[in-house]
C-alpha cells in the first residue's frame, strides 16, 4: 500500500511536468489555461497522496484548497475578467518556435534535477522528496521559461501561476505542516494576483488595442525618435 | 497593542476611500491616517528604544518590532507622510478622476509596507512583500496611459516571478530549520538555528532568495522592469516605491545576514558583493544617457540598491552601520526626489531631460528642489548620503575589501557626475524656451511637501537625532557586527 | 524442447492467421462509430484471397528490390514473433536470438525496404510517400530509444520476458510514473508507425496526402497480398509488444501446458480488442495532423518518453 502511493505520487509528479511542458508548448490560450488547471490538479493530486502516506489531515486540506482555488475558481474568474475574444484567440506570435522551445524545457528540467541532488544528500528524508523537489524546481524554471517566451498577456500570467504551482509542489514535500492560516493566505494570494492581471489584461487590451505585453517596448533609454 | 493599531489605521483609510462618495473625504482621511500612522511609530519606535531587550511585542513570535523593523517602520512611516501630503495636491492638479480608488490602492500600498517590518515568521514576509506588488501595480499603472501600462505589467510580470522564485526559497529555508530541528520559526529563531542547518540546504534557500527578492529590490540582470515602474507611476506612488519599497525588501534580504553568516561556507558576503557591484555599476553608466529625469532618479535607486548590498557583503560594524545610513539617507533623499521630479513635471508637462531648460529661472521652486535633490541623491558633501558611502567606502578599506571598494568609488563618481550633468542641464541650462507663463503654478501642499521632505535630508547630513543615531546603531548591530 | 518449439510455432500461426481479422474488426468499430454500412469483419480475408489470385504487374524499370521487397514485409513480422511474447510469458524455443532492440532493428529492417521499394518503382507518389514516412522515422528514432533506455533503466535488462514481469510485481509498480509515461509514448509511437490518425489517415485514397499506403500502391496481385499482410502483422506484433511487454503479461500462459497456450489465444485476442476499441476513439475523435505539425506530435511523445525517463532517474 505505502509502495502504491508513493507511486502515485511520482505518478502526479511526472504528470504535473508534462502540464508544465503543455503550457509552455500549447498553441492557443485555452490550451495554455487547461493546462495550468491539470497542473493545479495533479499538485493537489500529490497534497492528497502525500495527505494519506502521513496520515496528515493537514494536507488534505492544502489539497482541497487547490483544487477551490485552482482548478474551480480561477478559471472562472479569468474567464470572467478576460474579454472572450482575447481567451479563444489563436497565439502564433512566439519568440521561439515549439520544438526548440521543448527541448530548452527538458534541459531545464535535468538542470533541475542536478541543482537538488545535493539538497537532497544533506536532507535524506520522506521517498516523495525525491520526485517533489526537483519537479518542484523544473516547474518553476518552466513557468519562468513560458514567461519570458510568451508574448501574450494570459500565459504570461498562466506561466507565473504555474512558477508558483511549481514552488508549492515542492512545498507539498519539504514544509508539510506549513501553519493553515498560511496556506490560506497563499491561496488568496492566488486570486489577488489573478484578479489584478485579469485587470490589467482588461486595461491593457482596452487602451493598447493589444494582449501581446511582450511586444510592448516603448519604454527604453535611446532618445525617442 | 500599539502596533496593531498601526497597522489598522491604513485599513481603516482604505476602507473609508472605498465607502466614501466624496473624493476630498478620502484624501483628508488617507492624510489624516499617515500622520497618526507616523505618531504611532514614533512612539512605538522609542518603546523599542528604551525597552530593555530592544524589541516591542504585540503577538509573540508573529507580530514582534526589534530595531531593526523599528528603523525601517519609522521610515516608511515618514515617507508616506509626504507622499499622502503630495498626493492631495497631485490628485486636485491632474483632475482625471479615480481619486477615491487610487486613495484605497495607496492606502493598502502603505498597509502592505507597514506589515513586513513587524512580522517576524519569514513566510508570512513572503506574503507580504507579495502583497506589495499586487496593492502598488494599479498605482503603478494609474495614469492609464500606454506608458503606465506597459510599465505595470512589466512590473507585476517581473517582481511575482521573483516572488515565486523566492517562495521556493523561503519553503527550502523552513525545510533546512525543520530538519535541524528549529523551534520558532522567526527571524530570531532562524538566527539561532542556523549553525545547526545543512549548509547546502542554506545556500540554496538564500541563493533562491537573493535572486527572487533581487528582482523586487532591482539587482541588475532583473532590474529591467524599476525604471520603467518608478518613472511612470503617479509621483507620490514613485517616492514610495523608489523611497521606501525597495529599501523595505532590501531589508528582508538584510535579515537573512544573520542568518547566513553563521554557515562560513555559504560565502554570502561574496555574493551579496557581486550582486551590489554589478548593479551599481550597471545602473551608474546607464545613468549616463537617460533622458527622462524620472527615468533617472529611478537609476539611481537601482544604484544605491547596489551600495547599500555591496556594504552588507563587506561585513563588519562600520559596514553595516554605513549600510543602514545609506538606507535611511536613500529613503528620505530619494522621495524628496521624485516630489521635486514630480513638481517639474507639474509645471512643465514633460518628462524628457533635453526639453527643460533654466528651470531656477521659470520656477524657483522646482529649481532649488530639483538642485538640492540631485546634489544629495548624488551624494555631495553637506548630505546624509555623503556620509553613508564615505563610510562605506572607509570600511572596505581593508585586504580582500580593496577591489570592491575602488570599484565602488569609480561606480560612485561615474554616478555623481551623470546625475549632476542632466540636473544642471535642466536647472540652469539655456534652450528654446516656453515662455514663463506657460508654467503653471504648483499646489500650496506640494511646497508644503517640498519644504516637510527637504528638512531631514539636511538634517541628517549635519546632524543626526539621538533617538534615530541610537536606533540606527542598534539596527546595524541587529544585522551584525 | 519439443513443446518449446511447439509454441513457438504457434505462435507465429496466430499471428498469421488473426492479424487480418484485428484489422477487419478495427474497421468495422470505426464504421460502427461512423454510423456507416460497411464491410464484415472478414473483408481482410477476402481481400487477400483475392489478391493471391490475380496477376502481378512488375514494372519493368524496376530492379530486384521491388520484388524483394514483399517477402522481407512478410516475413520481417513473423521472425520478430520469435522473440517476442505472443502467447507465453516464458521465453520460448527461438527467443534467445534477439531482444526488444533487435526486434525493433528487424521490424526497421522492413519499413526500410518497403521505402526503398518505392522509390525503386519510380512511380511519383510512391518516394513522396517513402520520405514522408522516412521523416515520421527519424522523428521516432530517438523515441524508441527513449523508451527502450529507459525500460532497460527501471527493469535492468532488455529482454521483453524480464521486463513484462517488472511491471507488475509488485502491482503498485504498475503505478510508477515511468511505466504509465512510457505506455503513453509508446502508443503515440504505434499510431506514427503505422500511419493511424493524427499521423496519417489509413483509409484515405487521396496520393497527394498519404504517408504510409503510398508506398504499397504500385504493387498488385501476390506482392500487394504480401505487402498487405506484412503490415497487419507488423501492427498486430508492435500492440502484443505494447499490450504483452510493456502493459501488463495478464492473459499470457505462464505454465508449459498445450491447454494453456490455447486458452492464451482469446486471451490476447481480448486484450488487442479493448486496445482497438480505444484506437478506433482516439481515431474517431482526432483530425489528422498537417504534416507539418508531424514534428510536434513527435516531439510530445518524445517528451513524454523522456519526462519517463527522468522521473526513474529522479526516484532510482
Amino acid at each position: 500500500m505505502p509502495d502504491l502511493l508513493t507511486n502515485l505520487n511520482e505518478l502526479s509528479g511526472g504528470l504535473f511536468i508534462i502540464a508544465a511542458f503543455g503550457i509552455v508548448a500549447a498553441r492557443q490560450m485555452r490550451g495554455c489555461m487547461i493546462f495550468f488547471i491539470f497542473q493545479s490538479f495533479f499538485l493537489a493530486a500529490s497534497a492528497f497522496i502525500m495527505g494519506i502516506i502521513t496520515s496528515s489531515d493537514h494536507l488534505m486540506i492544502v489539497g482541497g484548497i487547490n483544487i477551490l482555488t485552482k482548478v474551480i475558481f480561477l478559471p472562472w474568474l479569468l474567464s470572467r475578467l478576460v474579454p472572450r475574444k482575447i481567451a479563444t484567440k489563436r497565439e502564433i506570435v512566439q519568440v521561439i518556435n515549439i520544438p526548440t522551445s521543448l527541448i530548452i524545457a527538458l534541459l531545464l528540467t535535468i538542470t533541475a534535477y542536478f541543482l537538488t541532488v545535493p539538497w537532497l544528500k544533506a536532507a535524506p528524508g520522506a521517498d516523495a522528496l525525491h520526485i517533489n523537489v526537483p519537479i518542484g524546481l523544473a516547474g518553476l524554471l518552466l513557468g519562468a521559461y513560458t514567461l519570458s517566451v510568451r508574448r501574450e498577456a494570459v500565459p504570461q500570467l498562466l506561466g507565473l501561476l504555474s512558477m508558483e504551482n511549481g514552488a508549492f509542489f515542492a512545498g507539498v514535500a519539504i514544509a508539510p505542516n506549513l501553519p493553515l492560516m498560511l496556506e490560506l493566505a497563499l491561496a488568496f494570494d492566488i486570486l489577488i494576483i489573478t484578479f489584478i492581471a485579469g485587470i490589467l489584461t482588461r486595461t491593457v487590451h482596452e487602451r493598447i488595442g493589444t494582449t501581446a505585453v511582450g511586444t510592448l517596448s516603448t519604454l527604453r533609454e535611446e532618445p525617442r525618435k | 497593542m500599539i502596533l496593531l493599531i498601526l497597522l489598522a489605521i491604513p485599513l481603516g483609510a482604505a476602507l473609508v476611500s472605498v465607502i466614501t462618495r466624496n473624493d476630498k473625504t478620502a484624501s483628508t482621511v488617507t492624510l489624516l491616517g499617515s500622520l497618526f500612522v507616523f505618531a504611532l511609530s514614533a512612539r512605538a519606535v522609542l518603546t523599542v528604544i528604551s525597552s530593555g531587550n530592544h524589541s516591542l511585542t504585540a503577538i509573540p513570535h508573529w507580530v514582534v518590532l526589534d530595531s531593526l523593523g523599528a528603523l525601517i517602520l519609522i521610515l516608511v512611516a515618514f515617507v508616506s507622510v509626504t507622499a499622502s501630503l503630495f498626493s492631495t495636491g497631485y490628485m486636485n492638479f491632474k483632475k482625471n478622476g479615480g481619486t477615491r480608488r487610487y486613495h484605497t490602492n495607496f492606502n493598502l500600498f502603505i498597509f502592505s509596507m507597514l506589515l513586513i517590518p513587524l512580522i517576524q515568521e519569514p513566510n508570512v514576509v513572503w506574503i507580504s512583500v507579495e502583497l506589495t506588488t499586487l496593492f502598488s501595480v494599479l498605482l503603478v499603472g494609474f495614469e492609464n496611459t500606454h506608458e503606465a501600462l506597459e510599465a505595470a505589467w512589466k512590473y507585476v510580470v517581473l517582481t511575482l516571478m521573483g516572488a515565486a522564485v523566492a517562495l521556493l526559497g523561503f519553503l527550502v529555508l523552513y525545510w533546512a530549520a525543520h530538519t535541524a530541528g528549529v523551534e520558532n520559526y522567526t527571524w530570531a529563531g532562524l538566527a539561532a538555528g542556523a549553525p545547526n542547518m545543512s549548509p547546502v540546504l542554506l545556500k540554496g534557500a538564500f541563493i533562491l532568495i537573493l535572486v527572487g527578492f533581487g528582482a523586487k529590490v532591482g539587482l541588475v540582470p532583473l532590474h529591467t522592469w524599476l525604471p520603467d515602474a518608478h518613472s511612470q507611476a503617479p509621483t507620490p506612488v514613485c517616492a514610495l516605491l523608489s523611497g521606501v519599497e525597495t529599501t523595505v525588501i532590501l531589508y528582508v534580504l538584510l535579515r537573512l545576514i544573520p542568518v547566513v553568516t553563521a554557515v562560513p561556507s555559504i560565502h554570502a558576503g561574496t555574493w551579496f558583493v557581486v550582486f551590489g557591484l554589478i548593479s551599481t555599476g550597471t545602473a551608474a553608466f546607464l545613468l549616463l544617457r537617460v533622458s527622462d529625469y524620472k527615468r533617472l532618479f529611478a537609476f539611481s535607486t537601482v544604484e544605491h540598491m547596489g551600495i547599500i548590498l555591496t556594504a552588507a557583503g563587506i561585513g563588519g560594524a562600520s559596514a553595516h552601520l554605513g549600510g543602514v545610513l545609506q538606507m535611511v539617507g536613500h529613503a528620505v533623499t530619494k522621495s524628496f526626489c521624485f516630489y521635486a521630479a514630480g513638481s517639474v513635471l507639474l509645471l512643465t508637462g514633460t518628462r524628457d531631460i533635453s526639453s527643460v531648460h533654466g528651470l531656477i529661472r521659470k520656477s524657483p521652486w522646482a529649481g532649488t528642489a530639483l538642485l538640492t535633490g540631485g546634489l544629495a541623491i548624488a551624494g555631495a558633501p553637506p548630505f546624509a548620503l555623503f556620509l553613508s558611502e564615505f563610510s562605506i567606502i572607509r570600511s572596505g578599506m581593508h585586504p580582500g575589501d580593496y577591489l570592491a571598494a575602488g570599484l565602488l568609488i569609480l561606480f560612485i563618481t561615474i554616478a555623481f557626475f551623470a546625475i549632476m550633468n542632466h540636473v544642471s542641464r535642466m536647472v540652469f541650462g539655456t534652450g528654446t524656451e516656453k515662455p514663463a507663463a506657460a508654467y503653471g503654478k504648483l499646489p500650496v501642499s506640494v511646497k508644503i511637501t517640498l519644504i516637510g521632505a527637504v528638512i531631514p535630508i539636511i538634517l541628517f547630513g549635519l546632524y543626526i537625532p539621538e533617538p534615530l543615531h541610537n536606533l540606527i546603531k542598534l539596527a546595524s548591530a541587529a544585522i551584525g557586527g | 524442447m519439443g513443446k518449446y518449439l511447439l509454441f513457438n510455432i504457434l505462435q507465429v500461426l496466430t499471428v498469421l492467421v488473426f492479424s487480418p481479422l484485428v484489422i477487419g474488426v478495427l474497421n468495422r468499430l470505426k464504421e460502427i462509430v461512423q454510423s456507416k454500412h460497411g464491410p464484415g469483419i472478414l473483408q481482410p480475408y477476402r481481400d487477400l484471397w483475392k489478391l493471391f489470385s490475380k496477376d502481378e504487374v512488375v514494372s519493368e524499370e524496376s530492379t530486384w528490390i521491388f520484388r524483394a521487397t514483399p517477402y522481407v514485409a512478410f516475413v520481417t513480422p513473423l521472425f520478430v514473433t520469435l522473440l517476442i511474447p505472443v502467447l507465453t510469458s516464458y521465453p520460448l524455443f527461438w527467443a534467445f536470438m534477439a531482444d526488444m532492440v533487435g526486434a525493433g532493428f528487424v521490424l526497421a529492417l522492413g519499413g526500410f525496404f518497403a521505402a526503398l521499394a518505392a522509390v525503386d518503382a519510380a512511380n511519383p507518389y510512391g518516394p513522396m510517400g517513402a520520405s514522408r514516412t522516412r521523416m515520421v522515422g527519424f522523428l521516432g528514432e530517438p523515441i524508441f530509444i527513449i523508451v527502450f533506455f529507459t525500460v532497460s533503466f527501471v527493469a535492468d535488462s532488455t529482454i521483453p520476458y524480464i521486463v513484462q514481469q517488472k511491471w507488475v510485481t509488485p502491482l503498485s509498480n504498475f503505478f510508477e510514473p515511468a511505466h504509465i509515461l512510457l505506455l503513453i509514448s509508446f502508443i503515440m509511437l504505434i499510431l506514427a508507425e503505422k500511419g493511424r490518425i493524427p499521423v496519417d489517415n489509413p483509409s484515405g485514397h487521396f496520393e497527394l496526402a498519404m504517408i504510409e499506403e503510398s508506398k504499397d500502391l504500385e504493387y498488385s496481385g501476390k506482392g500487394a497480398a504480401l505487402m498487405k499482410w506484412g503490415g497487419w502483422m507488423k501492427f498486430f506484433v508492435l500492440m502484443n509488444i505494447f499490450l504483452n511487454v510493456l502493459v501488463t503479461p495478464w492473459g499470457l500462459a505462464s505454465t508449459v501446458q498445450l491447454s494453456a497456450v490455447l486458452l492464451a489465444v482469446p486471451l490476447v485476442l481480448f486484450k488487442i480488442l479493448l486496445f482497438i476499441i480505444f484506437l478506433v476513439l482516439i481515431e474517431s475523435s482526432l483530425a489528422k495532423l498537417r504534416l507539418f505539425r508531424i514534428s510536434e506530435y513527435m516531439s510530445t511523445a518524445f517528451i513524454i518518453a523522456v519526462i519517463a525517463m527522468l522521473t526513474s532517474v529522479f526516484t532510482g
